[in-house]
């Protein structure tokens, strides 16, 4: 606690400057989205999140298994060089679609790292959003044991 | 701070890399149904130094068992307190704190 304390007396100048715009604006996309985690294609749910479903491709990398043998634990990390402000990851093995959604800042350096669990084989895609374009990037996943308890 | 969350947090040529081990079921709703369980899940992970908020999730039931996170993030010093906070399904919150190192 007393590092913590030090920190903030000592650092309060200089992050109140660094931190008045933006960085409070904390979203919840569960909360403000709520229909995007029910959404069950892929298409909608994007369109729920970014607004709309017109992507370029590449731009990131993603990086999945080829194939994965256990459905339930798929390692899926993503990073670009894009100034990135919202990314996010579907899949379309699953009842719904999305998977997680990151807001960045500029303190974000974007190369993130999950796991996540498909029920079958299929796609994850990954998009980013940035400077008004949505930038995406897909793989195919084989699931040979499911992942949602199957 | 007590929290149940794993927290590496290392810095490395002014960026800090954080991975992040939750302790969470994370069940879906198929899966709580197979299991007679109501489902639960992660929603939504925030990190935090001091005020800045450096990483920011919205999750689905879809991450693994106990997820795992990474991420990068600038602007912080070693010795600085990263502080991560999971919100699940039902309402239930941890709160778990690292120095960077």
């Amino acid at each position: 606690m007393i590092n913590r304390r030090n920190f903030l007396g000592l650092g309060l100048g200089a992050i109140a400057v660094a931190a008045i715009p933006g960085k409070l604006s904390a979203v919840d996309f569960r909360e403000t989205k709520p229909k995007a985690w029910t959404a069950t294609k892929v298409d909608e749910a994007v369109k729920e999140i970014f607004g709309t479903t017109a992507t370029v491709e590449g731009g990131i990398n993603l990086s999945a298994p080829d194939i994965a043998e256990n459905g339930a634990v798929i390692p899926v990390s993503f990073s670009t060089d894009l100034k990135a402000t919202k990314i996010a990851v579907f899949q379309d093995a699953n009842p719904e679609s999305a998977v997680a959604v990151f807001s960045l800042n500029e303190f974000s350096v974007a190369d993130y790292a999950i796991r996540i669990k498909m029920a079958k084989t299929g796609t994850v895609t990954v998009i980013a959003e940035a400077e008004g374009k949505l930038h995406s990037v897909s793989k195919l996943v084989k699931v040979t044991i499911g992942g949602c308890g199957g | 701070m007590a929290g149940t969350t794993k927290i590496k947090a290392k810095l490395k040529n002014g960026v800090i890399e954080v991975k992040a081990l939750a302790s969470h079921p994370m069940l879906s709703y198929q899966e709580a149904e197979r299991a007679k369980k109501e489902a639960n899940f992660i929603t939504y992970v925030v990190a935090k130094v001091g005020d800045k908020v450096v990483y920011e999730a919205s999750t689905s039931q879809f991450l693994s068992k106990d997820p795992y996170l990474k991420f990068s993030f600038t602007g912080a010093n070693a010795g600085d307190v990263v502080e991560l906070t999971w919100k699940d399904l039902k309402g239930n919150t941890d709160v778990s704190s690292e120095k960077i190192k």
